[in-house]
């Protein structure tokens, strides 16, 4: 079990190094304040898994190093009974020239293990991390990821009462990241506490009981995983307005050598009529475009995006088998329509317009973003997951012969 | 306090793997591996015996030596084994926590325990440098009194001072990174200024006033008095150094007290 009770941690910045060790002795005031974190309470019972989401920079390092006692708070109370141990301290002490099983043996002392448990636990972190008989070469030879597995089956096996997790578990290949993943639901069923720290929203979704939201060093949210992940989606959507505005001012970001561009456009539904769509709404995307010299071949493409900058789906005209001319000067409206059969979220859509196949020939007109548009609802079944693919299905009784 | 001592208790399987990493597991991959541990202490011992004994060990006359072709790399190595020990020590713990960033800024370590594992590391190399010279004596059938067995207790106490004076410096360097410059600079010149190398029967008078507030200089003494002279060093020097030593320690632990939250947001 951890609890936190009103933890408070600044850090102070200093002009020169020599007024912070004058400051340290003497008590005067040389500097100026960073408050990284700002009366936090929480607890974590036995048996819980407690999501923290936040931005980059919003006081989750912090806290985590707060909670093993790397750092030292300056008001405030952690508790936290039995051994603590986490993937922050992912392969700590590991030595490159050393074999995986000597690492082993280094690594879980700086977890605070003892030679006997080590030596009890050796073989199943061996098995567990699947380095067969790399697990007696030096650790040089290891790719990042046994390199990963290896910490990993050490931090586990360490036999803690609570655990925290990084992002680092992230490096793993899928299998691996599963098989982490229901290790920690085991060590959850046996009372251990887990905090999870993770920019992966649906992990924070299927693992944790709890979650809250940290922003700016406070707690903002405290509640279940859903509606965190909700809170944290603001935040970042707000984040994402406020770079938006930015590039905004800067001529919308759009760039190319210009003979033709998209002097407007807009996405909207069919039926709602607002940017705002159902998934397995269609999309009518509506360009105008200007060209100012002659120019044959011009091919438009277009790329969705989710907030995270993920491509979703993009295409072009030439792959359609469409071509474009224009005559010097004219201005033509184009339509196409996407049925937006993709799960609910915000999403952009870049436009551009080249020549031939890809930009990389002729870019005459590029712009990152260029409308926005929001998923929100269904209008079909319910699915999980980034999109809608087509399914088939059949059942038959089996006649026993 | 008792808890600091718990926490200190607990750091203890890490600091013997420090030490352990030290002294072995830096040589791995290499063809002699461990054994490289012994080779540097064997071969300052043979340099110091088959050159010096030849050219200086005449000097020496009346330092109450039988076997005088010796003299001189007895008086040297006494010193000198005591001296590597005491300035590697204080030179590493100066730098230790800036070294070793990576494991202080993600295990909880106790920082007033890490600068055992340099003191134990060189003890270590000292009591194998001790050990070949110890042969040497045989070899050459230079009598061993029980004196020798006090040898071990002045070393503690050299300990204890190198711990104290380290973990001072090594927050400072923290705060100021010349200091690890400086410390190098100071140690080299508090060797030649120590009579490590040269009697004190050359240093004039007033040179000799000073150097009883040299505490290496306590040191050496004693060491010779219980290798060579076999006999109890001066107690006075002994117990002044011993209450300056704790002086010394009761500072430095105050400082990092007083300086470890800060201490440990600025690594």
């Amino acid at each position: 079990m951890i609890e936190i009770r009103r933890l408070e941690k600044t850090f102070k910045l200093f002009d020169r190094p020599l007024d912070r060790f004058r400051e340290a002795v003497t008590g005067h005031v040389h500097h100026s304040c960073y408050k990284a974190l700002d009366d936090i309470s929480f607890s974590v019972s036995p048996g819980e898994v407690l999501g923290v989401l936040g931005r980059n920079g919003a006081g989750k390092s912090t806290l985590l190093k707060l909670i093993t006692g790397v750092l030292l708070p300056d008001s405030g109370e952690i508790e936290v009974d039995g051994r603590i141990t986490g993937l922050l301290e992912l392969g700590t002490g590991f030595n490159p020239e050393l074999t995986g099983l000597q690492n082993i043996i280094a690594n879980g002392l700086m977890l605070g293990m003892s030679h006997a448990e080590i030596e009890e636990q050796r073989n199943e972190i061996v098995e567990f991390s699947e380095l067969g008989a790399y697990i007696d070469e030096p650790l040089r030879t290891y790719s990042s990821g046994m390199t990963m597995r290896l910490a990993f089956s050490i931090a586990i096996h360490a036999d803690p009462r609570c655990f925290l997790v990084d992002e680092a578990l992230s490096v793993g290949d899928g299998y691996f990241q599963q098989k982490c993943m229901k290790k920690i639901r085991e060590f959850k069923q046996r009372g251990g506490s887990i905090l999870f720290v993770s920019h992966d929203l649906n992990a924070v979704k299927m693992l944790c009981d709890r979650a809250l939201v940290i922003e700016g060093g406070s707690i903002v949210f405290q509640g279940s995983p859903d509606d965190a992940v909700n809170v944290y989606n603001r935040i970042m959507a707000r984040q994402a307005e406020e770079e938006e505005g930015r590039r905004a001012d800067r001529d919308q970001g759009a760039y190319g050598s210009g003979e033709i561009q998209i002097i407007q456009g807009k996405a909207t539904g069919r039926e709602s009529l607002a940017s705002s769509i159902s998934s397995g709404e269609m999309l009518d995307i509506q360009l105008e475009l200007e060209a100012k010299k002659s120019i044959e071949e011009v091919t438009l493409g277009l790329l969705i995006r989710d907030r995270f900058g993920q491509d979703i789906f993009g295409f072009n005209t030439f792959q359609l088998g469409e071509t474009l001319s224009f005559a010097a000067g004219e201005r033509r409206f184009i339509r196409i329509s996407i049925c937006a059969d993709i799960a609910p979220g915000k999403y952009t859509l870049t436009a551009a317009l080249h020549s031939r196949e890809h930009h990389l020939d002729d870019c005459y007109w590029w712009c990152d973003g260029y409308l926005q548009f929001e998923v929100a609802g269904f209008k079909h079944n319910i699915f999980s997951g980034v999109c809608r693919l087509p399914i088939e299905m059949v059942t038959d009784t089996v006649n026993k012969s | 306090m008792l808890d600091r001592f718990c926490r200190i208790k607990d750091s203890l399987p890490v600091i013997l793997h420090l030490t352990r990493q030290d002294l072995i597991e830096r040589h791995t991959g290499s063809a002699l591996g461990a054994t490289w541990t012994f080779i540097a202490p064997l071969v300052n011992i043979l340099v110091f015996v088959l050159v010096f004994s030849r050219i200086m060990g005449a000097r020496l006359e009346g330092f109450g030596v039988d076997i005088d072709q010796y003299a001189y790399s007895i008086y040297l190595i006494s010193g000198v084994l005591a001296w590597t020990a005491f300035a590697n020590g204080i030179a590493r713990i100066t730098n230790l926590f800036r070294d070793h960033r990576h494991l202080v800024t993600k295990v909880n370590l106790s920082l007033f325990a890490m600068p055992l594992s340099v003191i134990l590391a060189e003890a270590i190399v000292y009591a194998i440098s001790m050990a070949f010279f110890i042969g040497f004596l045989l070899i050459i059938g230079f009598p061993l009194s029980f004196y020798f067995l006090l040898v071990p207790a002045v070393f503690l106490l050299q300990c204890l001072f190198v711990y104290s004076l380290g973990l001072g410096l090594a927050i400072l360097s923290i705060y100021l990174k010349d200091v690890k410059e400086v410390v190098a600079v100071v140690l080299q010149v508090w060797f030649w200024v120590t009579p490590i190398v040269y009697v004190t029967d050359i240093l004039p008078s007033w040179v000799m006033h000073w150097m009883h507030f040299n505490p290496f200089f306590t040191l050496v003494e004693s060491y010779r008095s219980l290798i060579m002279l076999h006999k109890v060093p001066d107690l006075l020097p002994i117990f002044l150094f011993t209450l300056a030593t704790l002086f010394v320690l009761g500072l430095s632990v105050w400082l990092l007290k007083r300086t470890e939250r800060d201490l440990r947001d600025c690594l």
